[in-house]
């Protein structure tokens, strides 16, 4: 555990920005999803266009916490240089990168959306899903309460 | 590593879907028969706009040869559309969309700002400007109707003379030499579809026996992304009974008809249509079209015939295959507005029998394409050959420049060309060299 002590911890601002943001991002991305899934099988523009502000919204609560961890990871290394935290860094940027397309193909009209649409909010989720799963695999349990 | 990979593989499948390099010449878009690419989809829209720079003083578009051109109005708020009185004085309508449509997607957030920058976003003066040449030759501008919602089409049948707002057909009293018209003497004849108006024009013309007045009402949305109950009435031309008001639909499946006009040779309606976008650099091709009554154009399920859009849902195979294919293209994306049957033109090298449409050209592909007044050749009432350039210069040459973009046209008592133009917020008057 020598690697623990040698820790700088991250900011209180820092970690409180990345509470308040990551969840919202990740529940818009969560609901776009929803929202495409609903309009593949309707085809009712209302939730196409819903999808369009969610992914919107999504990236735009996405960018801070993004850059925040990306300062923590490979520059002040404030939170752990395991494989986890370097995983979980991946994880997150990748999907940030894949509903960075989406939100141009959900500029598209209408049914032009389908099918990728629906295929890259999958992907994102995905992406998201495995590295909230990463992270709960890789903290240990008395750190979790701190970051 | 496996998500990753599997990541990239979609991002380079879409990349890959989105080539909007030219495999289809502009002129083999053109005419009766003209060659269509495979539709694609885009990554990044599409939008490649020149960036708006004012007419410097003297500078004005290239008339072409055995042709001079002169501005005859300066200052106006978004000329749209010119109309002739009989006494040669000339009415313009300057407007610009009504503002009523809602931003319902992020998309329309980045457009909205793309467009302003070209100068085609402007705010128009909702009113109509009397354009009148005096003993001294200077043409002066007397504020002829104000207080106007977006007016655009204008038809004088007696004295009445009827503008087409974007929500209503009007009809005002006119006696000759009238330099103003009082708005509240207006009278609603009928309403036409108004809600949300993405396309908001309302083009305006009259059967040669004067009993039906025709409009032209553009789409509610590029394909349906407004939802198909927002088309109600919509793509269509209507024709209205002048006495009563009561319309019915004449034409329908026509996405944007921007002008409407009567061959005054064969009597028989046409119409230009701004066809869908964001299919491709070269797809689909506005056209030209003599407006058969009761037939169906294809929008938004189908163009050119049979040629299904897929972005439409639910799809319609009966309507599909009812689609008539238009008469004649005029390549993508050039934005037809503005058509004037050319008997009573008097423009050396070009004749009687055919017509001027004013391209207000395109705004999402490379390399640009429209930004002139053509003019088409009709034999035995049809349209023929490839088009040919009667005005252009409303860009730079390297395309990086706007000045100024055709749209209305309508010919003066002495057979010249008048040409609205709503970027450079002109009148030219195109005529004979001496």
């Amino acid at each position: 555990m020598s690697s623990v002590t040698q820790l700088r911890s991250p900011s209180r601002l820092a970690i409180f920005l990345v509470n308040l943001l990551n969840p919202a991002a990740y529940g818009a991305f969560v609901a776009g999803f929803c929202f495409d899934v609903i309009y593949f099988t309707t085809q009712e523009i209302f939730w196409i266009k819903g999808a369009s502000w969610l992914n919107f919204f999504g990236l735009l609560f996405a960018i801070l916490p993004r850059l925040i961890n990306l300062y923590q990871v490979w520059v002040s290394h404030s939170v752990s240089p395991l494989l986890a935290a370097r995983r979980s860094f991946w994880l997150n940027a990748l999907a940030i990168i894949v509903a960075i397309f989406n939100a141009f193909v959900h500029s598209r009209d209408a049914w032009g959306v389908m099918p990728a649409g629906l295929v890259l909010s999958g992907v994102t989720v995905a992406l998201l899903v495995l590295a909230v799963l990463n992270d709960a695999l890789s903290t240990p349990r008395q750190q979790q309460e701190t970051l | 590593m496996i998500n990753r990979q599997c990541s990239m593989l979609i991002l380079c499948a879409l990349l890959a879907g989105c080539d909007n390099s030219e495999s289809t010449t502009i002129a083999e878009q053109i005419g009766p028969h003209p060659k269509l690419d495979k539709a694609s989809a885009f990554l990044l829209p599409p939008i490649s706009v020149p960036s708006k720079v004012d007419w410097a003083q003297g500078q004005t578009p290239h008339p072409s040869a055995g042709l001079k051109i002169e501005s005859i109005a300066q200052g106006l708020a978004h000329p749209r559309m010119v109309y002739r009185l009989p006494n040669n004085d000339i009415l313009v309508a300057e407007s610009n969309a009504p503002g009523s449509e809602a931003v319902t997607t992020p998309k329309q957030l980045i457009s909205g700002l793309v467009k302003k920058d070209s100068g085609k976003g402007g705010k128009g003066g909702n009113r109509i400007t009397l354009l009148r040449k005096d003993a001294a030759g200077h043409w002066q501008k007397y504020p002829f109707i104000l207080n106007l919602n977006s007016p655009f089409g204008m038809m004088l049948l007696g004295q009445s003379l009827y503008v087409a707002d974007a929500d209503a057909l009007l009809v005002f009293p006119y006696q000759t030499g009238d330099t103003a018209i009082d708005a509240t003497q207006g009278k609603r004849l009928a309403d036409l579809p108004s809600t949300i108006n993405h396309h908001w024009t309302k083009s305006l013309t009259a059967s040669p026996d004067g009993r039906h007045l025709y409009v032209g009402i553009g789409s509610n949305s590029n394909i349906t992304e407004n939802g198909l109950e927002a088309e109600y009435r919509r793509a269509a031309i209507l024709e209205i009974d002048r006495q009563s008001g009561a319309s019915r639909i004449y034409a329908s499946g026509l996405r944007n008809p921007t002008g409407v006009a009567f061959d005054p040779a064969t009597q028989q309606l046409w119409t230009i249509v701004n066809e869908r976008d964001e299919i491709g650099a070269n797809l689909v091709p506005d056209y030209l079209t003599q407006v058969k009554e009761g037939a169906f154009y294809g929008w938004p399920y189908s163009y050119y015939g049979q040629h299904v859009d897929r972005r439409v849902q639910p799809p319609a195979p009966d309507k599909v295959a009812s689609a008539v294919a238009p008469d004649y293209a005029l390549s993508s994306h050039v934005a037809p507005l503005g058509i004037q049957f050319a008997q009573g033109s008097h423009l050396p090298g070009f004749g009687q029998d055919g017509l001027f449409i004013s391209e207000h050209g395109s705004w999402n592909r490379k390399p640009l394409n429209g930004y002139r007044v053509s003019y088409v050749q009709f034999s035995q009432g049809k349209p023929v050959g490839q088009p040919r350039t009667v005005v252009d210069g409303f860009v730079s040459d390297d395309q990086k420049t706007i000045f100024g973009a055709p749209v209305g046209l309508t010919l003066d008592n002495q057979g010249a060309l008048i040409i609205a133009d709503d970027v450079g917020n002109q009148v030219w008057r195109v005529s004979a060299a001496p």
